[in-house]
Protein backbone atom coordinates (compact mmCIF):
# COMPACT_ATOMS: atom_id res chain seq x y z
CA UNK A 1 0.00 0.00 0.00
CA UNK A 2 3.03 2.50 1.14
CA UNK A 3 4.36 1.58 -2.48
CA UNK A 4 1.18 2.45 -4.49
CA UNK A 5 1.02 5.50 -2.65
CA UNK A 6 4.08 6.69 -2.98
CA UNK A 7 4.11 5.99 -6.70
CA UNK A 8 0.94 7.99 -7.16
CA UNK A 9 2.42 10.88 -5.73
CA UNK A 10 5.57 10.74 -7.34
CA UNK A 11 3.75 10.78 -10.44
CA UNK A 12 1.47 13.40 -9.49
CA UNK A 13 4.18 15.55 -8.70
CA UNK A 14 6.24 14.53 -12.40
CA UNK A 15 2.56 16.01 -13.94
CA UNK A 16 3.01 19.38 -11.74
CA UNK A 17 6.69 19.98 -12.75
CA UNK A 18 6.14 19.26 -16.24
CA UNK A 19 2.74 21.63 -16.09
CA UNK A 20 5.10 24.07 -14.45
CA UNK A 21 7.63 23.85 -17.11
CA UNK A 22 5.55 24.19 -20.22
CA UNK A 23 4.02 27.19 -18.46
CA UNK A 24 7.38 28.60 -17.54
CA UNK A 25 7.87 28.44 -21.24
CA UNK A 26 4.70 30.00 -21.97
CA UNK A 27 5.60 32.76 -20.19
CA UNK A 28 9.01 33.47 -21.48
CA UNK A 29 8.20 33.64 -24.69
CA UNK A 30 5.45 36.52 -24.20
CA UNK A 31 7.38 38.33 -21.99
CA UNK A 32 10.24 38.21 -24.29
CA UNK A 33 8.08 38.92 -27.33
CA UNK A 34 6.84 41.94 -25.14
CA UNK A 35 10.37 43.14 -24.41
CA UNK A 36 11.80 42.60 -28.36
CA UNK A 37 8.65 43.42 -30.00
CA UNK A 38 8.88 39.99 -31.86
CA UNK A 39 5.17 38.93 -32.49
CA UNK A 40 6.71 35.37 -34.30
CA UNK A 41 7.33 34.23 -30.26
CA UNK A 42 3.83 34.65 -29.56
CA UNK A 43 2.73 32.10 -32.55
CA UNK A 44 1.53 28.87 -30.48
CA UNK A 45 1.40 30.32 -27.28
CA UNK A 46 -2.40 29.90 -27.08
CA UNK A 47 -2.79 26.53 -28.72
CA UNK A 48 -0.40 25.15 -26.54
CA UNK A 49 -2.56 26.77 -23.71
CA UNK A 50 -4.50 23.47 -24.27
CA UNK A 51 -1.86 21.42 -22.94
CA UNK A 52 -2.10 23.23 -19.62
CA UNK A 53 -5.35 22.89 -19.30
CA UNK A 54 -5.93 19.66 -19.64
CA UNK A 55 -2.66 19.00 -17.13
CA UNK A 56 -4.88 21.25 -15.37
CA UNK A 57 -7.49 18.70 -15.08
CA UNK A 58 -5.42 15.69 -15.01
CA UNK A 59 -3.61 16.94 -11.76
CA UNK A 60 -6.88 17.57 -9.84
CA UNK A 61 -8.35 14.22 -10.77
CA UNK A 62 -5.16 12.64 -9.70
CA UNK A 63 -5.52 14.72 -6.08
CA UNK A 64 -9.32 14.00 -5.83
CA UNK A 65 -8.30 10.15 -6.62
CA UNK A 66 -5.17 10.39 -3.79
CA UNK A 67 -7.58 12.31 -1.29
CA UNK A 68 -10.80 9.59 -1.48
CA UNK A 69 -8.28 5.83 -1.87
CA UNK A 70 -5.89 6.87 0.82
CA UNK A 71 -6.78 9.85 3.22
CA UNK A 72 -2.98 11.11 3.33
CA UNK A 73 -2.28 13.10 6.88
CA UNK A 74 0.17 15.25 7.71
CA UNK A 75 2.95 16.12 5.54
CA UNK A 76 1.32 13.99 2.24
CA UNK A 77 -2.07 16.18 2.65
CA UNK A 78 -0.30 19.39 2.67
CA UNK A 79 1.14 18.49 -0.77
CA UNK A 80 -2.06 17.11 -1.89
CA UNK A 81 -3.40 20.90 -1.13
CA UNK A 82 -0.25 22.83 -2.28
CA UNK A 83 -0.44 20.96 -5.00
CA UNK A 84 -4.09 21.44 -6.14
CA UNK A 85 -3.98 24.91 -5.27
CA UNK A 86 -0.60 25.48 -7.47
CA UNK A 87 -1.92 23.41 -10.23
CA UNK A 88 -4.84 26.09 -10.12
CA UNK A 89 -2.63 28.96 -9.72
CA UNK A 90 -0.42 27.35 -12.80
CA UNK A 91 -2.91 27.50 -15.46
CA UNK A 92 -3.77 30.73 -14.32
CA UNK A 93 -0.03 31.89 -15.51
CA UNK A 94 -1.19 29.95 -18.96
CA UNK A 95 -3.94 32.17 -19.50
CA UNK A 96 -1.85 35.44 -18.72
CA UNK A 97 0.70 34.40 -21.27
CA UNK A 98 -1.78 34.20 -23.86
CA UNK A 99 -3.33 37.36 -22.73
CA UNK A 100 -0.03 39.04 -22.88
CA UNK A 101 0.72 37.75 -26.04
CA UNK A 102 -2.53 38.72 -27.90
CA UNK A 103 -1.79 42.17 -26.74
CA UNK A 104 2.04 42.58 -27.42
CA UNK A 105 0.40 42.25 -31.13
CA UNK A 106 -0.93 45.46 -30.72
CA UNK A 107 1.49 47.23 -29.06
CA UNK A 108 4.39 45.81 -31.20
CA UNK A 109 5.38 49.42 -32.92
CA UNK A 110 5.52 51.28 -29.58
CA UNK A 111 8.80 48.94 -28.33
CA UNK A 112 10.05 52.41 -26.64
CA UNK A 113 7.20 53.18 -24.93
CA UNK A 114 7.67 49.26 -23.28
CA UNK A 115 11.14 50.15 -22.35
CA UNK A 116 10.55 53.84 -20.75
CA UNK A 117 7.59 52.79 -18.87
CA UNK A 118 9.77 49.92 -17.52
CA UNK A 119 7.20 47.40 -18.73
CA UNK A 120 9.95 45.27 -20.00
CA UNK A 121 11.75 45.28 -16.64
CA UNK A 122 8.41 44.47 -14.88
CA UNK A 123 8.13 41.46 -17.38
CA UNK A 124 11.36 40.38 -16.31
CA UNK A 125 11.28 40.71 -12.55
CA UNK A 126 7.55 38.60 -12.63
CA UNK A 127 8.85 36.10 -15.11
CA UNK A 128 11.87 35.79 -12.37
CA UNK A 129 8.76 35.32 -9.69
CA UNK A 130 7.58 32.71 -11.89
CA UNK A 131 10.74 30.78 -12.12
CA UNK A 132 11.74 30.89 -8.54
CA UNK A 133 8.33 29.60 -7.39
CA UNK A 134 8.54 27.04 -9.16
CA UNK A 135 12.16 25.73 -8.49
CA UNK A 136 11.14 26.49 -4.41
CA UNK A 137 8.00 23.67 -5.15
CA UNK A 138 10.99 21.62 -7.11
CA UNK A 139 13.31 21.60 -4.36
CA UNK A 140 11.00 22.24 -1.64
CA UNK A 141 13.16 25.22 -0.92
CA UNK A 142 11.04 27.52 1.62
CA UNK A 143 13.49 30.24 1.75
CA UNK A 144 13.56 30.45 -2.12
CA UNK A 145 10.01 30.81 -1.62
CA UNK A 146 9.90 33.38 0.93
CA UNK A 147 12.50 35.44 -1.51
CA UNK A 148 10.30 35.34 -4.48
CA UNK A 149 7.10 36.82 -1.88
CA UNK A 150 9.01 39.54 -1.22
CA UNK A 151 10.02 40.48 -4.61
CA UNK A 152 6.22 41.07 -5.05
CA UNK A 153 6.55 44.44 -3.91
CA UNK A 154 9.34 45.50 -6.42
CA UNK A 155 6.37 44.32 -9.62
CA UNK A 156 3.68 46.37 -7.17
CA UNK A 157 5.90 49.60 -7.26
CA UNK A 158 6.87 49.30 -10.88
CA UNK A 159 3.33 49.14 -12.10
CA UNK A 160 2.30 52.42 -10.41
CA UNK A 161 5.65 54.13 -11.68
CA UNK A 162 4.31 52.33 -15.42
CA UNK A 163 0.88 53.71 -14.95
CA UNK A 164 1.73 57.06 -13.72
CA UNK A 165 4.58 57.24 -16.72
CA UNK A 166 1.46 55.84 -19.47
CA UNK A 167 -0.97 58.21 -17.93
CA UNK A 168 0.93 61.44 -18.53
CA UNK A 169 2.25 60.12 -22.07
CA UNK A 170 -1.64 59.95 -23.08
CA UNK A 171 -1.92 63.25 -21.48
CA UNK A 172 1.09 65.01 -23.47
CA UNK A 173 0.16 63.04 -26.66
CA UNK A 174 -3.03 62.29 -27.64
CA UNK A 175 -1.93 59.69 -30.07
CA UNK A 176 -0.81 57.26 -27.68
CA UNK A 177 -3.94 56.91 -26.25
CA UNK A 178 -4.48 53.62 -27.67
CA UNK A 179 -0.95 51.58 -27.30
CA UNK A 180 -0.98 53.36 -23.95
CA UNK A 181 -4.55 52.02 -22.62
CA UNK A 182 -3.19 48.43 -23.95
CA UNK A 183 0.52 48.52 -22.03
CA UNK A 184 -1.89 49.89 -19.39
CA UNK A 185 -3.72 46.40 -19.20
CA UNK A 186 -0.29 44.76 -20.26
CA UNK A 187 0.90 45.90 -16.75
CA UNK A 188 -2.08 44.81 -14.95
CA UNK A 189 -1.87 40.76 -16.40
CA UNK A 190 2.22 40.89 -15.36
CA UNK A 191 1.14 42.31 -12.04
CA UNK A 192 -1.34 39.63 -12.07
CA UNK A 193 1.64 36.57 -13.37
CA UNK A 194 3.43 37.95 -10.16
CA UNK A 195 0.86 37.82 -7.88
CA UNK A 196 0.69 34.03 -9.31
CA UNK A 197 3.97 33.33 -8.18
CA UNK A 198 3.31 34.86 -4.89
CA UNK A 199 0.84 32.51 -4.25
CA UNK A 200 2.47 29.47 -5.24
CA UNK A 201 5.45 30.39 -3.51
CA UNK A 202 2.94 31.01 -0.72
CA UNK A 203 1.22 27.54 -0.92
CA UNK A 204 5.15 26.11 -0.76
CA UNK A 205 5.55 27.30 2.63
CA UNK A 206 2.57 26.20 3.66
CA UNK A 207 3.40 22.75 2.20
CA UNK A 208 7.00 22.70 3.64
CA UNK A 209 6.34 24.53 6.61
CA UNK A 210 2.64 23.45 7.85
CA UNK A 211 1.96 27.51 7.67
CA UNK A 212 -0.51 29.63 6.90
CA UNK A 213 1.06 33.32 5.05
CA UNK A 214 -1.33 34.42 3.28
CA UNK A 215 -2.83 37.69 4.42
CA UNK A 216 -1.23 36.94 7.68
CA UNK A 217 0.52 40.94 7.98
CA UNK A 218 -3.13 42.13 7.02
CA UNK A 219 -4.86 39.96 9.55
CA UNK A 220 -2.18 40.11 12.03
CA UNK A 221 -2.29 44.48 11.93
CA UNK A 222 -6.03 44.26 11.83
CA UNK A 223 -6.01 42.13 14.90
CA UNK A 224 -3.33 44.17 16.97
CA UNK A 225 -5.46 47.25 15.88
CA UNK A 226 -8.49 45.78 17.57
CA UNK A 227 -7.24 44.91 20.66
CA UNK A 228 -5.70 48.60 20.84
CA UNK A 229 -9.34 49.73 20.00
CA UNK A 230 -10.42 47.22 22.81
CA UNK B 1 -16.72 46.29 9.11
CA UNK B 2 -14.72 42.79 9.54
CA UNK B 3 -15.70 40.50 12.71
CA UNK B 4 -12.66 41.00 15.23
CA UNK B 5 -14.01 38.00 16.25
CA UNK B 6 -12.99 35.87 12.72
CA UNK B 7 -9.23 38.32 12.80
CA UNK B 8 -8.44 36.76 16.62
CA UNK B 9 -9.33 32.60 15.09
CA UNK B 10 -7.68 33.12 12.01
CA UNK B 11 -4.81 34.63 13.63
CA UNK B 12 -4.63 32.24 16.21
CA UNK B 13 -5.63 29.42 14.14
CA UNK B 14 -1.97 27.23 14.49
CA UNK B 15 -1.16 28.25 18.45
CA UNK B 16 -2.62 24.91 19.64
CA UNK B 17 -0.70 25.90 22.77
CA UNK B 18 -3.26 28.66 23.75
CA UNK B 19 -6.08 25.71 24.07
CA UNK B 20 -7.04 25.38 28.03
CA UNK B 21 -8.62 22.12 29.30
CA UNK B 22 -9.76 20.98 32.79
CA UNK B 23 -7.89 18.01 33.51
CA UNK B 24 -10.03 14.98 34.44
CA UNK B 25 -7.41 12.18 35.08
CA UNK B 26 -3.46 13.33 35.58
CA UNK B 27 -0.71 10.76 35.14
CA UNK B 28 2.49 10.93 36.37
CA UNK B 29 5.76 9.05 36.00
CA UNK B 30 3.87 6.15 35.57
CA UNK B 31 5.62 2.37 34.54
CA UNK B 32 4.08 -0.83 34.08
CA UNK B 33 5.17 -4.44 34.13
CA UNK B 34 4.26 -7.53 33.73
CA UNK B 35 6.65 -9.46 35.68
CA UNK B 36 10.04 -8.55 34.41
CA UNK B 37 8.68 -7.12 30.83
CA UNK B 38 8.26 -3.08 31.15
CA UNK B 39 5.30 -2.48 29.31
CA UNK B 40 5.34 0.86 30.09
CA UNK B 41 8.30 3.85 30.09
CA UNK B 42 7.61 7.06 32.42
CA UNK B 43 4.28 8.22 30.73
CA UNK B 44 3.02 11.38 31.71
CA UNK B 45 0.35 13.30 30.64
CA UNK B 46 -3.16 15.02 31.62
CA UNK B 47 -6.51 13.87 30.20
CA UNK B 48 -8.98 16.76 29.41
CA UNK B 49 -12.56 16.44 30.87
CA UNK B 50 -15.36 16.05 28.47
CA UNK B 51 -13.33 15.45 25.65
CA UNK B 52 -12.57 12.37 23.93
CA UNK B 53 -8.93 11.32 23.69
CA UNK B 54 -7.64 8.66 21.75
CA UNK B 55 -4.50 6.39 22.53
CA UNK B 56 -2.95 5.07 18.78
CA UNK B 57 0.72 3.54 18.49
CA UNK B 58 1.04 0.15 16.69
CA UNK B 59 0.80 -3.57 18.51
CA UNK B 60 2.52 -3.70 21.43
CA UNK B 61 2.79 -0.14 22.61
CA UNK B 62 1.13 -0.09 25.52
CA UNK B 63 -2.07 1.59 24.71
CA UNK B 64 -4.33 -1.17 26.63
CA UNK B 65 -2.20 -1.75 29.38
CA UNK B 66 -2.00 2.04 29.96
CA UNK B 67 -6.33 2.24 29.73
CA UNK B 68 -6.03 -0.85 31.96
CA UNK B 69 -3.88 1.05 34.55
CA UNK B 70 -6.47 4.11 34.88
CA UNK B 71 -8.78 1.70 36.34
CA UNK B 72 -6.97 -0.29 37.94
CA UNK B 73 -7.45 -3.23 35.83
CA UNK B 74 -3.74 -3.76 34.92
CA UNK B 75 -2.78 -4.82 39.01
CA UNK B 76 -6.01 -7.24 38.36
CA UNK B 77 -4.85 -8.85 35.69
CA UNK B 78 -1.34 -9.58 37.44
CA UNK B 79 0.60 -6.57 36.25
CA UNK B 80 2.80 -3.89 38.94
CA UNK B 81 2.99 -0.26 38.14
CA UNK B 82 4.94 2.56 39.68
CA UNK B 83 4.11 6.16 39.25
CA UNK B 84 1.28 8.65 40.30
CA UNK B 85 -2.23 8.14 38.61
CA UNK B 86 -4.92 10.81 39.86
CA UNK B 87 -8.56 10.76 39.27
CA UNK B 88 -10.33 14.45 40.15
CA UNK B 89 -7.22 15.17 41.99
CA UNK B 90 -7.43 12.10 44.03
CA UNK B 91 -4.66 9.22 44.11
CA UNK B 92 -6.46 6.26 42.38
CA UNK B 93 -4.38 3.97 45.06
CA UNK B 94 -6.90 5.80 47.78
CA UNK B 95 -9.46 4.88 46.36
CA UNK B 96 -11.09 1.43 46.18
CA UNK B 97 -11.41 -0.26 42.70
CA UNK B 98 -15.15 -1.00 42.95
CA UNK B 99 -15.91 2.53 43.44
CA UNK B 100 -12.99 3.68 40.88
CA UNK B 101 -14.51 1.47 37.98
CA UNK B 102 -18.25 2.35 38.42
CA UNK B 103 -16.66 6.03 37.47
CA UNK B 104 -14.06 4.63 35.13
CA UNK B 105 -16.20 2.53 33.24
CA UNK B 106 -14.39 0.54 30.67
CA UNK B 107 -16.13 -1.18 26.84
CA UNK B 108 -14.12 -4.06 25.58
CA UNK B 109 -13.19 -4.82 21.74
CA UNK B 110 -15.18 -7.96 21.66
CA UNK B 111 -18.76 -6.82 22.61
CA UNK B 112 -19.65 -9.39 26.20
CA UNK B 113 -23.29 -9.20 26.86
CA UNK B 114 -24.00 -11.84 29.68
CA UNK B 115 -24.81 -14.67 27.22
CA UNK B 116 -27.95 -15.70 29.82
CA UNK B 117 -28.87 -12.89 30.46
CA UNK B 118 -32.22 -10.41 28.62
CA UNK B 119 -31.68 -7.31 27.36
CA UNK B 120 -33.01 -5.29 30.04
CA UNK B 121 -30.97 -7.67 32.78
CA UNK B 122 -28.09 -7.23 31.05
CA UNK B 123 -28.42 -3.35 31.13
CA UNK B 124 -28.94 -3.42 34.29
CA UNK B 125 -26.36 -5.66 35.71
CA UNK B 126 -24.20 -3.13 37.24
CA UNK B 127 -27.02 -1.58 38.89
CA UNK B 128 -28.34 -4.84 40.95
CA UNK B 129 -24.76 -5.77 41.89
CA UNK B 130 -24.52 -2.31 43.43
CA UNK B 131 -27.49 -3.43 45.21
CA UNK B 132 -30.58 -1.21 43.52
CA UNK B 133 -33.46 -3.70 43.67
CA UNK B 134 -36.60 -1.34 42.97
CA UNK B 135 -37.71 -2.52 39.46
CA UNK B 136 -39.30 0.42 38.50
CA UNK B 137 -36.46 2.53 39.02
CA UNK B 138 -34.42 -0.23 37.11
CA UNK B 139 -36.89 0.13 34.14
CA UNK B 140 -36.55 3.64 33.98
CA UNK B 141 -32.55 3.57 33.92
CA UNK B 142 -32.59 0.78 31.35
CA UNK B 143 -34.85 3.16 29.11
CA UNK B 144 -32.92 6.34 29.89
CA UNK B 145 -29.25 4.10 28.99
CA UNK B 146 -31.05 2.62 26.02
CA UNK B 147 -32.32 6.01 25.00
CA UNK B 148 -28.61 7.78 24.93
CA UNK B 149 -26.83 4.87 23.18
CA UNK B 150 -29.18 4.60 20.38
CA UNK B 151 -30.80 1.29 21.07
CA UNK B 152 -34.12 1.57 22.63
CA UNK B 153 -35.76 2.09 19.38
CA UNK B 154 -34.55 -1.09 18.17
CA UNK B 155 -35.44 -3.51 21.25
CA UNK B 156 -37.93 -1.65 23.17
CA UNK B 157 -40.42 -4.47 22.51
CA UNK B 158 -38.24 -7.37 22.98
CA UNK B 159 -36.72 -6.31 26.09
CA UNK B 160 -36.87 -9.75 27.28
CA UNK B 161 -34.28 -11.69 24.53
CA UNK B 162 -31.44 -13.02 25.01
CA UNK B 163 -28.73 -10.12 24.64
CA UNK B 164 -26.39 -12.13 22.36
CA UNK B 165 -29.40 -12.45 20.64
CA UNK B 166 -28.40 -8.96 18.75
CA UNK B 167 -26.14 -8.12 16.09
CA UNK B 168 -22.77 -7.40 17.38
CA UNK B 169 -22.67 -3.63 16.92
CA UNK B 170 -26.15 -3.83 18.73
CA UNK B 171 -24.64 -6.05 21.17
CA UNK B 172 -21.23 -3.49 21.57
CA UNK B 173 -24.12 -0.04 22.35
CA UNK B 174 -25.81 -2.60 25.03
CA UNK B 175 -22.14 -2.94 26.51
CA UNK B 176 -22.12 0.63 26.34
CA UNK B 177 -25.75 1.33 27.91
CA UNK B 178 -24.46 -1.15 30.71
CA UNK B 179 -21.92 1.36 31.61
CA UNK B 180 -23.69 4.35 31.48
CA UNK B 181 -26.29 3.02 33.89
CA UNK B 182 -23.24 3.14 36.92
CA UNK B 183 -23.34 6.73 35.83
CA UNK B 184 -19.55 6.87 35.33
CA UNK B 185 -17.86 10.21 34.55
CA UNK B 186 -14.97 8.41 32.38
CA UNK B 187 -15.27 5.61 29.48
CA UNK B 188 -12.88 4.12 28.66
CA UNK B 189 -12.65 2.45 25.47
CA UNK B 190 -10.31 -0.72 24.02
CA UNK B 191 -11.05 -0.86 20.19
CA UNK B 192 -14.57 -0.83 20.42
CA UNK B 193 -15.24 -0.75 16.76
CA UNK B 194 -12.52 -3.45 15.67
CA UNK B 195 -15.11 -6.41 15.42
CA UNK B 196 -17.72 -4.40 13.92
CA UNK B 197 -18.99 -3.19 10.41
CA UNK B 198 -18.82 -0.05 8.88
CA UNK B 199 -22.54 1.24 9.69
CA UNK B 200 -21.81 -0.19 13.13
CA UNK B 201 -19.29 1.22 13.83
CA UNK B 202 -20.55 4.98 12.18
CA UNK B 203 -23.36 4.40 14.78
CA UNK B 204 -20.94 3.92 18.02
CA UNK B 205 -18.67 6.87 16.86
CA UNK B 206 -21.75 8.79 16.67
CA UNK B 207 -22.39 7.58 19.85
CA UNK B 208 -19.21 8.79 21.19
CA UNK B 209 -19.65 12.39 19.48
CA UNK B 210 -22.59 12.54 21.78
CA UNK B 211 -21.56 10.77 24.75
CA UNK B 212 -18.36 13.39 25.34
CA UNK B 213 -21.01 16.39 26.15
CA UNK B 214 -21.35 14.53 29.48
CA UNK B 215 -18.73 12.28 29.94
CA UNK B 216 -14.88 11.78 29.13
CA UNK B 217 -13.68 9.26 26.71
CA UNK B 218 -10.63 7.45 26.34
CA UNK B 219 -10.26 5.49 23.17
CA UNK B 220 -7.77 2.79 22.01
CA UNK B 221 -8.03 2.58 18.65
CA UNK B 222 -5.90 0.71 16.01
CA UNK B 223 -7.90 2.58 12.64
CA UNK B 224 -6.03 6.17 12.34
CA UNK B 225 -9.24 7.78 10.91
CA UNK B 226 -11.04 6.52 13.36
CA UNK B 227 -8.71 8.56 15.77
CA UNK B 228 -8.91 11.32 13.61
CA UNK B 229 -12.46 11.63 13.53
CA UNK B 230 -13.61 11.08 17.09
CA UNK B 231 -11.35 12.28 19.00
CA UNK B 232 -10.47 15.75 20.15
CA UNK B 233 -6.53 15.24 21.89
CA UNK B 234 -4.46 12.45 20.47
CA UNK B 235 -1.58 10.52 22.27
CA UNK B 236 0.95 8.39 20.26
CA UNK B 237 2.85 5.80 22.08
CA UNK B 238 5.50 3.35 20.76
CA UNK B 239 7.25 0.96 22.35
CA UNK B 240 5.91 1.85 25.92
CA UNK B 241 6.50 5.31 26.10
CA UNK B 242 4.55 8.77 25.10
CA UNK B 243 5.62 10.17 22.03
CA UNK B 244 3.64 13.19 21.29
CA UNK B 245 0.05 14.06 23.08
CA UNK B 246 -1.34 17.03 21.49
CA UNK B 247 -4.25 18.18 20.07
CA UNK B 248 -5.67 15.38 17.33
CA UNK B 249 -6.16 18.54 14.40
CA UNK B 250 -2.32 19.05 15.19
CA UNK B 251 -1.42 15.53 15.18
CA UNK B 252 -2.66 14.87 11.96
CA UNK B 253 -2.03 17.70 10.29
CA UNK B 254 1.09 19.13 11.99
CA UNK B 255 2.78 16.42 13.84
CA UNK B 256 5.89 17.78 16.11
CA UNK B 257 7.73 14.51 16.36
CA UNK B 258 8.86 12.73 12.97
CA UNK B 259 7.82 9.27 14.68
CA UNK B 260 4.39 10.28 14.79
CA UNK B 261 4.74 11.88 11.70
CA UNK B 262 5.92 8.39 10.01
CA UNK B 263 3.04 6.35 12.08
CA UNK B 264 -0.27 8.27 11.50
CA UNK B 265 1.10 8.38 7.19
CA UNK B 266 2.13 4.27 7.37
CA UNK B 267 5.32 4.39 7.22
CA UNK B 268 6.13 2.47 10.08
CA UNK B 269 3.66 0.10 12.65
Amino acid sequence: MQIHFTNEIENLKTNLIKMASLVDEQVEKAIVSLETGNVDLCKGIKAKDLEIDAYDNLIQTQCENILALFQPVAADLRFIISTMMINNQLERCGDIAVNIAQRVKKTKEYNSLVVESQISEMGKQARQMLKLAIDSFIYGDSQLAENVIKNDEIVDNLNKQAFHFLVSKMQSNPTLIEPAAHLIVLTRHIERLADHATNIAEDLVFYVEAKIISHKKKLQKLSNKGEEDN
Amino acid sequence: MIEQDLISKVVSLEDYSQKKFDTIIKVENLFAYFGELKALDNISLSIPKNSVTAIIGPSGCGKSTFLRCLNKMHQEIGGTTEGKIYYNGIDIENIDPVILRRNIGMVFQKPNPFPTMSIINNVVAGLKYNGVRDKKLLNEIAEICLKKVGLWEEVKDNLNRSGASLSGGQQQRLCIARTLTVNPEVILMDEPTSALDPIATTKIEDLIYELKKDYTIIIVTHNMQQAARVSDYTAFFYMGRLIEFSDTKKIFTNPSNKQTEEYISGRFG
